[in-house]
């Protein structure tokens, strides 16, 4: 009988040790799991220079977003006003008309920008690569040798010539770029760089340059307005 | 005795537990996993606001939209406006097209885990969406999109590390689509062409990377999501 407290006392010790057990057990398996998640997810994201790349786009893709915006508003301030006073501000609509046509390349225009010479062939990925950066540093409008580019542009090679939306354009190439040459400058610099092992380049800042060259629109023969 | 045999046992578990946490434990001192979680944490931060904006420009250009509308019905003048400027916006993208074309459909290959071949040349780069895409406008594409972002007359690809961006900020992951209305024919024999592409055709040999394309009798291509600013082009005289 005098074992009978004794019994229950060391039942009980064991009983607390396994619950102290699973607890630790317990505790450890969630924390493994964790982090074994959260190295995944770190695997499955990125680098952080990618990371970090991407925080720098963002920013820069939401301050234009925010400077959307603020255009827009303006403009429908400007409809509305005029819609209240009982008329119709056609001026407003006309001032769209005009970007969309600068930005469809339809309008000559002038601005301040880059000038960039190129003394030799390149080819048609080299142009793309440089037009694509430019573009990213906020280009607004290119001509090469007097030809208007976009980005459905199509731009080839043919042997040592390229071709600018069918048409043959040959060495030296006069480059023109309208945007603000502070953010240009660094990307044309770096394209140059990767050019200049071959074909000598020259970089002109302009405060106004004027590019006359203008596309008509491709007529839509296949496509349809609509979803 | 079974106390001091479970006592020891607990303490094997829980010591070799502890050990593999050690072990396992990628954390350099700098406490590398905050410092990516806070990272990773601004950019989920900053896409959110990047929704919430493209969200609020919409809002906007259907204001816009509802008040050049109610302007053409009032006046002659501002309807002649309108009617021109509804052309443009379908030249420039900001109308959503349908017609038949082509799918291209893009995706990674394998990584061969070569020390000898750091080229990467098994991942899709935004050089080779800019040259299928170039290659669509030159074989008569009129509309073109990747992963539903539509390719406008200002579109750049931005290459932030492993992450292709287009359109304000909007970030394309694998596997990708390339939509183009046109004539599927002419796309597809332009695809088709030996003579194209064929530093992509032939990593897509090497490594496994997926590249492949259908024809369609109709696709949709949507609508460019945000609007143009210039700032510095002035339109002449």
């Amino acid at each position: 009988m005098p074992n009978q407290p004794a019994e229950r006392t060391a039942r009980t010790q064991r009983l607390i040790v396994v619950s102290l057990i699973g607890l630790a057990l317990g505790f450890l398996v969630v924390i493994q799991l964790r982090s074994q998640a959260a190295v995944a997810r770190t695997l499955a994201a990125q680098d952080d220079t990618s990371v970090a790349l991407l925080i720098n786009d963002l920013n820069k893709a939401n301050n234009q977003l925010i400077q959307q915006s603020a255009a827009l508003s303006q403009q429908e301030a400007q409809l509305r006003q005029a819609l209240t006073a009982g008329g119709a501000d056609s001026q407003a609509i006309e001032k769209e008309l005009t970007t969309l046509r600068a930005v469809n390349g339809e309008i000559p225009v002038h601005g301040p920008g880059l000038q960039i010479g190129i003394q030799g062939s390149i080819m048609d990925f080299e142009l793309e690569d440089a037009l694509n950066s430019l573009r990213n540093a906020g280009a607004e409008a290119f001509s090469l040798n007097g030809y208007r580019i976009i980005s459905n542009t199509p731009v080839a090679s043919r042997g040592q010539n390229l071709l600018i939306g069918g048409r043959t354009v040959s060495a030296p190439l006069v480059l023109l770029v309208i945007g603000d040459p502070e953010q240009l400058q660094p990307a044309a610099d770096l394209s140059a760089s990767s050019l200049q092992t071959r074909v000598q380049v020259s970089i002109e800042r302009k405060t106004d340059l004027a590019i006359s060259g203008v596309i008509s629109p491709r007529p839509l023969i296949y496509a349809q307005l609509g979803k | 005795m079974t106390v001091l045999a479970s006592v020891s046992l607990a303490t094997f578990l829980v010591t070799g537990l502890a050990a593999t946490q050690f072990r396992s434990q990628p954390l350099p001192p700098s406490n590398r996993l905050a410092r990516d979680e806070a990272l990773r944490k601004s950019v989920n931060q900053l896409e959110d606001q990047n929704r919430a904006l493209k969200a609020g420009v919409q809002t906007l250009q259907a204001g816009v939209k509802s008040g050049e509308e109610e302007s053409a019905r009032r006046s002659s003048a501002a309807q002649q406006v309108k009617a021109q400027l509804d052309d443009e916006k379908a030249i420039a993208g900001q109308a959503a097209l349908h017609g038949p074309g082509i799918t291209v459909l893009l995706h990674d290959g394998s990584d061969p885990n070569d020390p000898n071949d750091r080229s990467l040349g098994w991942t899709v780069h935004y050089q080779d969406m800019q040259d299928i895409v170039n290659l669509l406008w030159a074989s008569g594409a009129e509309a073109v999109a990747v992963n539903g972002q539509r390719i406008v007359p200002t579109t750049a690809f931005h290459y932030a590390g492993v992450n292709i961006l287009i359109n304000n900020g909007s970030r394309l992951s694998a596997p990708y689509t390339v939509t183009a209305v046109g004539d599927p024919s002419s796309l597809a024999n332009g695809l088709g062409n030996p003579d194209q592409l064929a530093e992509l055709k032939s990593r897509s040999r090497i490594y496994g990377l997926g590249l492949s394309w259908v024809r369609s009798t109709r696709l949709s291509i949507p609508a460019y999501d945000a609007t143009f600013l210039v700032k510095y082009a002035q339109p002449t005289g």
